[in-house]
């Protein structure tokens, strides 16, 4: 490339060493990447619980005035945006990182440096979010920062501007992430792995991937309007300029619905992973899960609306969203019977992640359809904003999604690390989550049908909603209970390692062809691929024919011109996009060099938008690295000549 | 002629909806010319001595000569009196065939790889449809009633 | 037609699985995001359009045969990009060269036409704090002023590239890449001066609400 004969002094020396602060700085590896979004989201996810808690101990009892009103505003705010953008989409990432070279059997992702920098923007985004903690003047004009309540006329404080700019901050992230991992799903896939044979979850991925770039630049946009209203006086929401607050409603749930596929899509793949793995069954209905996934993501962009039906739309706006909103449960629906047709006839083993995936199919099940009892304007005109709101989403979301992710947290642990959880603290913690998930939530169901609404500090004594807000308190503890068990399990599991061995579940899909934990450069040998689930059936060629009713060749894959019906691909010699991976010994690997330029880039990212948070020479500061990073990052050659 | 939306719409039979498998069986019309068909090809071909997968520099300028011509359409239309209602619409059409030249040609998207098309073409379906979708919403927003 | 007549006119295959260059692919992905990101600009200005409480309102400032000529700058470096790229790809090094700059010169007039025309609009007491048509026109023609400026310093790299010989017609890929980026540039303008400059030229005072409501 443009690196042969422009060359430029090295401003720092690459990284080398593979041990030490510096090799996870300057690491572009898929699978230490992973390891560094989950333990920083998991961090966030302490953070964001131990909000919850402080909202739940408020509103034990009536008319407490442990926390004022203000701070009360501050802690669902920044619950909702560290749930949502710093807990449940990292997480997701976490496992996009780990699992999708492993699954398509690929030695790493299409870009590995911009993973990296897609990772440590997403680091520093979160920072300058909750950087208004420290300056005690946190956002607090919720998750959704309503105009005008966001703007500066209501909103005076600094709290929504770190708000918007974080935001920012992490779209770019969610969006670098998002490109990278289409391209690395499309294009990296190992030879005869045709595009309706690679696993259920790398197709969720995709699908998910799809959407956050096709929605992240909605909320770009609606990030930069509102900084501009707040920055530089702007009246894109301002009804005294000509603007109209309505507008953010409709450009934030434009972004805010698919924005909800993005968190549950994930979840759903892994959950398709879990369910035939300790079912011992393929997967019932594979295309249709995978066009369910892909429906859901199309019909998701139009039916935005029904989080506004009582902002007054009009009869005929109403209609068209609630039906839209309905159709959009067949999918979902077409999901759920399809986990129950894997289960069914299935031999099944209740390990944990089993459990986990159970829980997620009821409990996504009860909150999938609360949601359609909101399609209905009539009925959501006497649920908006009340508590039942609040059941319902927490039911999709912690029921759904965080089930979702803990069911996955098991179930690769031993791929991940090359040993188990404890299966019986795991049990404990899969226990204490359903009971306190269940005796938190279930309760706000009725709490709202009674009229409690959302986003009070706090009620009068005679409305009658002590009694099943102390529940709800006393199971937001028991879940926070179960979480701490899962963080017991992670230490007493890594003090008495139980070795997993590299298949330690029987599983079905390529991850768990290679060791445990895989090594750096994750197959010795990149694999060649006939079926849907290609490493069960090198394990088991008897049940070819159970399965494969049209293929008579029942020989294990030679690597050779394959004569799949269905997805016709001939073998390619190598895969890898950036090596040249013949299998002639570990030699003859090239793994992308690490760098440290995704880090300074970053720098450069989040130096900009804490520079709107303070001056123009931040900005000015923020710019200069960034360009810096940029010119050594084009200038780098990806492996450095040997 | 008959067969014209054929051409456009395929490639050398193709069907658009065959997503490629591999560089092996990838198959990219080498004969088409720039709206379909061989003899069309053929034809610019010999009009413009360029390859006709990758369009010489007489198609080249050809196309960003007529995408001069449109816009100065455009602006002459904008100093006709009397269009009344053809007015947006007769704009919005020309922009259209000034965007569609680009990303057809410039872009080279009827030449390349479908899948190229289906990235590009599935954001400007999604984005059309919903921001229509806002614009009717907005346009009533101050007589839901009526509406 | 054969396989082999097919393959003879193609670049080099891809060794992905799709057989399609992965940068490429990313940067038509981007591309469907940045479609997106216009998107909503443009449909916030389409539904801000003439909303405008207090002047001056696009009849009163825009100045059509300024912008023509800048949209036409535009269009044309647009046609350079293709060319700079045919020759690029087709070694000729000094002639794509002198087109890559061509794109970049062209790009820079864009951008000083842009400059100018924000600052005739501030003399004439139009800021993005005066009316919602401000807001609205200064915030996206910004953000697209932002995407030509990246344009052209990039196309200023691999102009220096193409002079020293570091972009030649095997590593073409760089170019074509950037120029993707640059015409999508090109045909978002396109899509801004029809609705901003073309159809909202007569916008006056929205009905019924006369600039004299307020104060």
């Amino acid at each position: 490339m443009t690196t042969k004969s422009l060359t430029m002094p090295q401003l720092f020396p690459r990284p080398k060493s593979s041990t030490g602060i510096w090799s996870w700085i300057g690491t572009v590896d898929h699978k230490r990447i992973g390891t560094l979004y989950g333990i920083v989201s998991f961090i966030w996810f302490i953070v964001g619980g131990i909000e919850a808690l402080l909202i739940r101990t408020q509103l034990a009892s009536a008319e407490n005035d442990l926390i004022d009103p203000e701070t009360f505003n501050q802690l669902f705010t920044m619950h909702g945006t560290t749930m949502v953008f710093l807990v449940i989409m990292p997480l997701s990432a976490a496992f996009f990182n780990w699992l999708i070279p492993l699954q398509i059997g690929a030695r790493d992702v299409a870009f590995p440096r911009l993973n990296a920098l897609s990772f440590w923007i997403f680091l520093f985004g979160s920072l300058i979010i909750n950087a208004s903690w420290i300056t005690g003047n946190a956002p607090n004009g919720g998750w959704f920062g309503y105009a005008p309540n966001s703007g500066t006329t209501f909103n005076p404080g600094m709290g929504m501007t770190y708000w918007v700019v974080g935001l920012n901050v992490l779209g770019v992230a969610s969006i670098a992430a998002g490109l990278n991992f289409i391209v690395t799903i499309l294009n990296m896939r190992a030879p005869g792995m045709g595009m309706f044979k690679i696993p259920i979850f790398t197709w969720m991925t995709l699908i998910t991937s799809v959407l956050i770039v096709l929605a992240m630049p909605v909320l770009a946009v609606a990030g930069i309007q509102l900084m501009s209203d707040r920055v530089y006086g702007t009246h894109f929401f301002n009804s005294l300029g000509g603007g109209d607050p309505v507008m953010w409603q409709h450009i934030f749930w434009l972004f805010g619905h698919p924005e909800v596929y993005i968190l549950i899509l994930p979840a759903m793949g892994i959950v398709s992973e879990v369910l035939p793995t300790f079912a011992r069954k393929p997967l019932f209905g594979y295309p249709f899960v995978v066009f369910a996934g892909a429906a859901i993501a199309f019909m998701g962009w139009f039916v935005w609306s029904h989080h506004m039906f009582t902002v007054g739309l009009g009869p005929a706006a109403n209609t068209a969203f609630s039906i839209s909103t309905m159709l959009i449960a067949v999918p979902t629906g077409v999901k759920i019977f399809n986990w129950l047709g894997t289960l069914w006839g299935g031999n099944i083993r209740l390990n944990t992640p089993m459990l986990f995936s159970i829980s997620f199919i009821a409990m996504f099940t009860i909150g999938g359809l609360s949601g359609v009892m909101h399609a209905s304007p009539p009925t959501d005109a006497q649920q908006q904003d009340t508590y039942f709101v609040v059941a319902h989403f927490h039911y999709v979301l912690v029921g759904g999604a965080l089930l979702g992710i803990f069911s996955g947290i098991y179930f690769w642990w031993p791929k991940f690390t090359g040993y188990f959880l404890n299966e019986k603290l795991g049990i404990a913690n899969w226990a204490l989550m359903m009971i306190g998930f269940n005796l938190q939530f279930a309760p706000m169901h009725w709490l709202g049908m009674d009229g409690m609404p959302r986003r009070i500090y706090t009620y009068a004594d005679n409305m009658g909603w002590e009694s099943s807000n102390l529940a709800a308190s006393i199971g937001g503890f028991i879940l926070a209970l179960g979480i701490l068990v899962f963080m017991i399990n992670v230490f007493y599991s890594k003090m008495n390692k139980v070795m997993a061995g590299n298949d330690p579940w029987d599983g079905r899909t390529l991850e768990w062809a290679t060791t445990s934990p895989p090594p750096v450069h994750d197959f010795d040998e990149i694999p060649q691929v006939k079926y849907r689930d290609d490493f069960w059936f090198q394990k088991y060629p008897e049940t070819i024919a159970e399965y494969h009713h049209d293929d008579h060749d029942q020989a294990v894959p030679s690597g050779a011109q394959f004569d799949d019906g269905d997805d016709v691909q001939e073998a390619l010699p190598v895969v890898s996009g950036s090596s040249d991976g013949h299998g002639d010994g570990h030699s003859a690997i090239h793994l992308p060099d690490m760098s440290y330029y995704p880090f300074i880039l970053s720098l450069g990212v989040a130096g900009l938008g804490a520079g709107f948070l303070t001056n123009n020479t931040v900005i000015a500061v923020g710019a200069v690295v960034l360009v810096w990073g940029l010119i050594g990052w084009a200038m780098e050659p990806v492996n450095d000549p040997e | 002629m008959a067969n014209l939306w054929q051409k456009l719409t395929q490639h050398d039979g193709n069907g658009w909806w065959n997503l490629p498998h591999g560089p092996s069986n990838e198959l990219n019309p080498p004969f088409e010319g720039p709206i379909g068909g061989a003899w069309f090809g053929n034809l610019w071909r010999t009009l413009t001595h360029g390859n006709v997968s990758h369009a010489g520099v007489g198609f080249y300028w050809l196309v960003g000569f007529v995408l001069a011509i449109i816009t100065l359409v455009e602006v002459w239309l904008f100093t006709v009196e009397g269009l009344g209602a053809w007015f947006i619409p007769l704009l919005l059409f020309l922009s259209l065939a000034k965007f569609v030249g680009v990303v057809a040609y410039f872009m080279h998207l009827r030449f390349d790889n479908r899948m190229f098309t289906y990235f590009f073409a599935s954001a400007m379906i999604i984005g059309i449809l919903i921001f229509s979708i806002l614009l009717v919403l907005m346009k009533h927003a101050s007589q839901p009633v009526l509406f | 037609m054969t396989q082999a007549a097919a393959t003879e006119h193609h670049e080099p295959v891809e060794n992905t699985s799709t057989g399609l260059n992965s940068r490429k692919l990313m940067m038509w992905a981007f591309l469907a995001s940045d479609v997106m990101f216009f998107g909503v600009f443009i449909a916030t200005y389409l539904v801000y359009r003439g909303k405008s409480l207090v002047g001056p309102y696009p009849s009163e400032i825009l100045d059509i045969p300024l912008t023509s000529v800048s949209t036409f700058v535009l269009l044309m470096s647009s046609l350079a990009m293709v060319l700079a790229l045919h020759y690029v790809k087709a070694g000729e090094k000094n002639k794509g060269t002198l087109w890559i700059l061509l794109v970049v010169v062209l790009g820079a007039i864009f951008m000083g036409f842009q400059f100018y025309e924000f600052r005739e609009f501030a003399h004439e007491g139009l800021t993005p704090r005066t009316n919602i048509f401000g807001t609205t026109f200064f915030i996206l023609t910004g953000i697209h002023g932002a995407h030509v400026t990246i344009g052209v310093i990039w196309m200023a790299f691999l102009a220096y590239g193409s002079h020293v010989g570091s972009l030649r017609s095997d590593n073409s890929l760089d170019l074509e890449i950037a120029g993707l980026y640059w015409h999508f540039v090109d045909i978002v303008w396109i899509v801004i001066f029809t609705v901003i400059y073309l159809i909202s030229f007569s916008d006056g005072p929205p009905a019924g609400v006369g600039p004299t409501i307020l104060h």
